[in-house]
Order: C-alpha cells, then sequence, then structure tokens
C-alpha cells in the first residue's frame, strides 16, 4: 500500500501538467461558451501518447491523465479513451469518442465531435465508427458537447468489443475520473473567488459558514481522486460502482454549494464555474446516476442475501 | 502509488485473525462485544486479553525497539486495529494506551516515567483515562479550569473533568490542568486514579457504557515527577496526542460487517430487494471506502515520516459522515436495532452518536482544513 506517486507517475502527472498549461484559460473566442471540444488537446494527448497509457503503464496511470485533463476548461474524450476504449478495445482511436446508450433518440455526450461511438446496445458493447453517420448538435448548458442521431444507427456495422457490462464498469471510472478532476477545478475556481469577494467588509472566504462547506467541498473532491483511482487500479466492478456512487451522489452538494459561494459571478459565462459544474451536472445522472452505481454495489456485495 | 498489501502485510493479518480467533472466548461475539470497549466487562477482559497479545508480540509492534517493539511499520499498526475493530475492539480502552499515551510518553516523558508507565502498557496491563474535557472546556480545551497549583516539590490539583470514559476503572489519568494565568499555560500530569481526592461519578446518557463519568479532583498532591514536558507548555504535547486520535479508530473498517447484519435482517424480513434501501446503502458503502482510503493516506504519510498534516482531518471527517449516514439508515430501515433487534448494531448506534464531538468537533475539523488546505482568510 502505497497512497503517494511514483517517481514514474509524477512524470506523467507533470507532463500532462505541462501540455496542460496552453488550455488553462479557454481558447480564444470561446470564453463564453457553455462548452468548448479543444481537438488540438485532444490530437496533442494522442501524439504524446497520454491516452495509452493504460496499455502503456498501467490502468491507474490512465486514471491519472482523465483527472489531470478533466482539471482543464476545455474538453476532450480523455476518459472514454483513455479507459474505456483501452480496456475494451485494447487500442486507443486517435480521435474523440463518445459513450451512447439508452434511447438513440436522445441527446449523447460527445456525440457531434466524436469519431467513434463505444456503444450499450443490448448485452453487449460496440464499437460504431461514426463517419458517415449523420448527427444533430443538440444545444444545452451542460458543458460537453451533445448530440443526437438523426437516425438510429446500424448497429450491424459495428465491431462487438465485449459484453456491455464491462464497458459499463469501466464508463464509471470514466465518470469517476473526469468528475474527480472538475470538482477539485471547480473547488478551486471557488476558493480563488471567496479570497477576492468582499461582503460586509471582509473576504466571504473568511466567514465561518462559507469556510466549512467549502471545507467539505475539498474533501468530497479528494474523496472523488482516490475512490476512482482505486477503481481504475483494481479492476473490479464494486470498486468502479463505489466510485461513481460517491461521485454522482456528490454533484448536488458541489453544485449548490460552489455557485452559492460564487454568487452572481457564478451564473455568468464569464466566470469559468460552469465549465467545471456543469460537466459534472452532465456526469451526475449518466449509466443511471448514484442511485443505478450504488444499486451495483448492493447486488455486488448482498445479491445472494437479498 | 500502490494499493495492494504486500505479502507481509496479507500475512500480518492473517496472524492477527488467527490469534483474535485463538484468544477471544465463545461468548465474545455474544456477550462481550455488544457492549462496547468501554463497558466494565470489556475493561477487565482487555486486562487478561493484552498481555496475552503482548505476549504474542501483537500489542506494541510499531512502537520502536528500544521501547520493546518491534519497529513495525504503521501500517501493521492499521492492519491491527482494524482487525481489532472488525471483532469489537477486545483491547478495551488499551487501544489507545499504545497509539498515542505509549508515543507521547516515548517523545516527552521523563526516564522516570517511561521506566514507570511504558513497560505496563507495553504488557497490556494498565488502563488510562483522558482528563481532557470539563464542563466549560471541551473542544476549546484551552479553556479548562482545573487548577495545578504549585506547593513545594509537587502540585494541588483542584477541578473537574467529564465525559471521561473509562475513569471508573482506570488505573492513572492523563491529565490536563492549568498550571498558571495565560490562557495556554497548561500542564500534563500522570496521576494515579486512587490518589486520595479522586472521585469519579458515572451518569447515564445516549452514548454507551463506560464513557459518561465526571471525575472530581479535590486537594489531590501530586508529586513534580509526575509532570510531562515543561510547566505551561502542554500545547505541543496535545496537538501532538490529537495527531495520533484523530485517525486512530478505524471506523471505515466496520461498516460492512454492521451492513451484513443489517442486511440480513432486511432480507428475512423479505426488504433485502427494495430499490430505496439498495440506492442507499451503495451510497454508504461508497462513503466508507472514501473514508478507508484518506484514512490510508494518513497511514502512508506515517509510514514515511511525515508530520501531522490536515488528511488526519478530512479522513476524520469522511469517516464520520458515513458512520452518520449509517446510524441513520440503522433508525430509519431497522429500528428495532434499539430495542429488541441486534446488540451489536445498537452498540455501534450508541457509540457513534458522539462520534462528531469527541476528539474535536466536525467543525474544528473543518476549520483546519478551511486554513491547512485552503488557505482561507482567518474572520476578523
Amino acid at each position: 500500500m502505497d497512497m503517494e506517486l511514483t517517481g514514474e507517475q509524477r512524470l506523467l502527472v507533470e507532463a500532462v501538467e505541462a501540455l496542460g498549461s496552453r488550455w488553462q484559460a479557454m481558447p480564444p473566442g470561446h470564453e463564453r461558451d457553455y462548452a468548448h471540444y479543444e481537438a488540438n488537446l485532444q490530437g496533442a494527448l494522442a501524439e504524446g501518447g497520454f491516452l495509452r497509457a493504460g496499455l502503456d503503464m498501467g490502468m491507474l496511470e490512465a486514471a491519472l491523465v482523465a483527472i489531470e485533463v478533466s482539471r482543464l476548461p476545455v474538453v476532450t474524450s480523455v476518459g472514454a479513451s483513455a479507459l474505456v476504449a483501452a480496456v475494451l478495445t485494447g487500442d486507443v482511436p486517435d480521435g474523440p469518442l463518445a459513450i451512447v446508450g439508452g434511447d438513440w433518440r436522445k441527446a449523447q455526450r460527445m456525440l457531434p465531435v466524436a469519431t467513434h461511438a463505444l456503444a450499450l446496445h443490448g448485452e453487449r458493447a460496440l464499437l460504431l465508427d461514426l463517419a458517415g453517420v449523420a448527427v444533430a448538435p443538440v444545444a444545452s448548458v451542460y458543458a460537453y458537447p451533445y448530440g443526437r442521431f438523426a437516425a438510429e444507427p446500424d448497429w450491424s456495422a459495428a465491431t462487438d468489443i465485449g459484453d456491455a457490462a464491462t464497458l459499463r464498469q469501466w464508463a464509471r471510472v470514466a465518470i469517476a475520473c473526469e468528475a474527480a478532476g472538475a470538482a477539485e477545478s471547480a473547488v478551486a475556481v471557488t476558493v480563488a473567488h471567496v479570497k477576492e469577494r468582499f461582503a460586509f467588509g471582509r473576504a466571504i472566504g473568511s466567514y465561518q459558514a462559507v469556510q466549512h462547506r467549502l471545507a467539505q467541498c475539498h474533501q468530497i473532491a479528494r474523496a472523488m481522486r482516490f475512490l476512482a483511482l482505486h477503481a481504475a487500479w483494481s479492476g473490479e466492478a464494486t470498486a468502479a460502482d463505489i466510485a461513481a456512487t460517491y461521485a454522482q451522489d456528490h454533484v448536488n452538494k458541489l453544485a449548490f454549494d460552489l455557485h452559492q459561494f460564487s454568487g452572481g459571478m457564478g451564473v455568468t459565462c464569464e466566470y469559468q464555474l460552469h465549465f467545471f459544474s456543469y460537466r459534472l451536472r452532465a456526469l451526475q445522472g449518466e449509466l443511471g446516476g448514484a442511485d443505478g452505481a450504488a444499486s451495483g454495489v448492493y447486488d455486488r456485495l448482498w445479491g445472494a442475501a437479498a | 502509488m500502490e494499493f495492494a498489501w504486500t505479502e507481509e502485510q496479507q500475512a500480518y493479518r492473517t496472524r492477527v485473525k488467527g490469534a483474535l480467533d485463538e484468544l477471544l472466548p465463545d461468548d465474545w461475539d455474544s456477550h462481550y462485544a455488544p457492549q462496547g470497549y468501554g463497558s466494565a466487562d470489556q475493561i477487565n477482559f482487555s486486562r487478561e486479553f493484552c498481555p496475552k497479545l503482548a505476549e504474542r508480540g501483537l500489542l506494541v509492534r510499531h512502537w520502536p525497539a528500544e521501547w520493546g517493539g518491534e519497529s513495525a511499520d504503521p501500517w501493521e499498526q492499521f492492519i491491527l486495529a482494524e482487525e481489532m475493530k472488525w471483532r469489537g475492539e477486545p483491547r478495551g480502552p488499551q487501544y489507545m494506551n499504545v497509539n498515542w499515551l505509549g508515543p507521547v510518553l516515548m517523545k516527552y516523558g521523563t526516564p522516570e516515567q517511561q521506566e514507570e508507565h511504558l513497560g505496563r502498557i507495553r504488557r497490556g496491563e494498565v488502563i488510562w483515562c483522558q482528563g481532557y474535557s470539563e464542563p466549560g472546556a471541551g473542544t476549546d480545551l484551552a479553556a479548562l479550569q482545573t487548577r495545578a497549583e504549585r506547593k513545594g516539590n509537587g502540585y494541588v490539583v483542584n477541578g473537574q473533568k467529564i465525559w471521561t470514559s473509562y475513569s471508573r476503572l482506570a488505573d492513572f489519568c492523563f491529565l490536563l490542568a492549568r498550571t498558571g494565568q495565560g490562557r495556554k499555560d497548561i500542564s500534563i500530569f500522570l496521576v494515579p486514579m486512587d490518589t486520595p481526592g479522586i472521585e469519579v461519578k458515572p451518569f447515564p446518557g445516549l452514548v454507551s457504557d463506560g464513557h459518561l463519568n465526571e471525575v472530581f479532583f479535590t486537594d489531590v498532591e501530586v508529586p513534580g515527577s509526575a509532570r510531562v514536558g515543561e510547566e505551561g507548555k502542554a500545547w505541543d504535547i496535545i496537538t501532538y496526542a490529537l495527531s495520533f486520535e484523530r485517525v486512530g479508530i478505524p471506523r471505515y473498517h466496520v461498516g460492512r460487517k454492521l451492513l451484513d447484519k443489517a442486511i440480513a435482517q432486511l432480507a428475512r424480513e423479505g426488504r433485502g430487494d427494495d430499490p430505496v434501501i439498495k440506492a442507499r446503502v451503495g451510497r454508504i458503502v461508497a462513503k466508507f471506502e472514501a473514508a478507508r482510503l484518506l484514512t490510508y493516506v494518513v497511514v502512508d504519510q506515517r509510514a514515511k515520516g511525515a508530520g501531522p498534516s490536515v488528511d488526519a482531518n478530512i479522513s476524520r471527517i469522511t469517516a464520520s459522515e458515513a458512520c452518520t449516514d449509517l446510524t441513520n439508515f440503522l433508525i430509519e430501515y431497522v429500528p428495532d436495532c434499539l430495542t429488541t433487534g441486534d446488540p451489536v448494531l445498537r452498540e455501534f448506534h450508541r457509540g457513534n452518536i458522539a462520534a462528531t464531538i469527541a476528539a474535536g468537533t466536525y467543525e474544528l475539523q473543518l476549520n483546519l482544513i478551511a486554513r491547512g488546505a485552503l488557505d482561507l482568510p482567518r474572520g476578523n
């Protein structure tokens, strides 16, 4: 048991951090977007081999990459690529990926920018090449691009890449990692704000009522990180369900407190919080949300007893 | 980063489990464990059990060799603590002797104090209580009013302590008393509980038996040799001791066991497939696992020789939230746990009523996180 990064892991994280430093702030022209998929970052991650960390180093390392990239305000498909595709396809397509499931008529996260979809299709997991597949963008305040299929895709043209349970498991790890990174940045944005914003002659961050709730938010983000890393390391479905349960269950608390302390600024697009908080909101309900993941925990641990 | 236990750690856990299987009586789970580790039965049992644990080299393995330990990795201390907690903490109050009291005396005690006390602790034959809280001083420990006045080479102590767990059957008290006029002019004394002038009065309450006592000190004469550290300089020692205590009890480790019991009961009642229960229980498991990992962060820091960090406060609030969620769940879904139901569930509930208060309140932990992790400004 060693809870610190190894030298190699630290170098990996620092390399991702250095790569991402260009996108610490939104690119010109996108400052007031609801979401911005950054193709250049996706390309740089692919070119630098970071999306293959799971194949070359291990799934814990893939999770470290996913968390670090998710701390940026711009969006990539890092979770789907580095974690889900790595496990299910044994390879990582360079282009962005979408994880799709449920009713094909509904909006799907990342679909308008993705080159391939990792699809939950009954009991199977499919890899669907989206070239030539008509997708209509869907407007949303969620901080990921959304789109929907213009018509039901030809699933018979897709490649079977395994069972749906495995896709669901690693998609939950991806949710947990992306949520952890977004949560850390959402807390950091808000903490910086409350140190600078004064009310009644004091920085609002000096009020204990504010401090306590931000301390709780910090604790939540830290728990999300370690649960996500553990889920990736273990490769166990229960750990994935636990990580997703915790992450999705705590989004309400984070979104409420962090927006509350950001005040009026937090509901504008001039301020970076929504890039993280509405990414968390987007992840919150995926794959059945916290209830779905928590039920998975219960069934795996006590299904026989029940 | 590596989440796997080493082969040595796994072997050690097996050894600890084996020792517990051999040393605990047949009626341990039915008679002793449900009473809680502050109960008279468990305290008395610990006087038999801990010496046997010591004989097997399992009581103070994490202590340095010069003090009778084997300088074992702090991870072993936690593996031991997890397995003890799982079985209902048969070390009774002696868990705190080996976790923090001994290490405090190693660092701050005089050679005479070390000679007198460390051997007893190491052999598992002594019960201590903590004379910290008072009616007017709990979280704000520096507000304590118990005074130790100089008299010749010693002191005369007058005052009152409260919530003093185990004090009815304790041999010694780790006593904090005011020795000067300044707010933090506080000293620590090692006081035998049979010293004339000490009176213990238990009183009833919601928490588990053995934890609620008042201790009165009336003209109690204490030799100067009983003082730990310099006069009026207790604060660093207290901080050092609390840094051990905040992560000393692996509460997260019993969550699964208690949920096993609760769910077995719910299944018998035909409610095992209730989707509301599933969703609720899965969330509680997630919180316990979060507490486990965040506690391991602190243990890892300790294993690497790092000083106290805010991660101890973070792990503490995570664990206390998980315990609180579980106690709430039990009351809502297994309400007979406080009446005719499983006494182990009852004991868990009663044992955790004060989990967010004892050893530094939940709010105090949040204050420390706000400063230590977020660098938020102090109020005026």
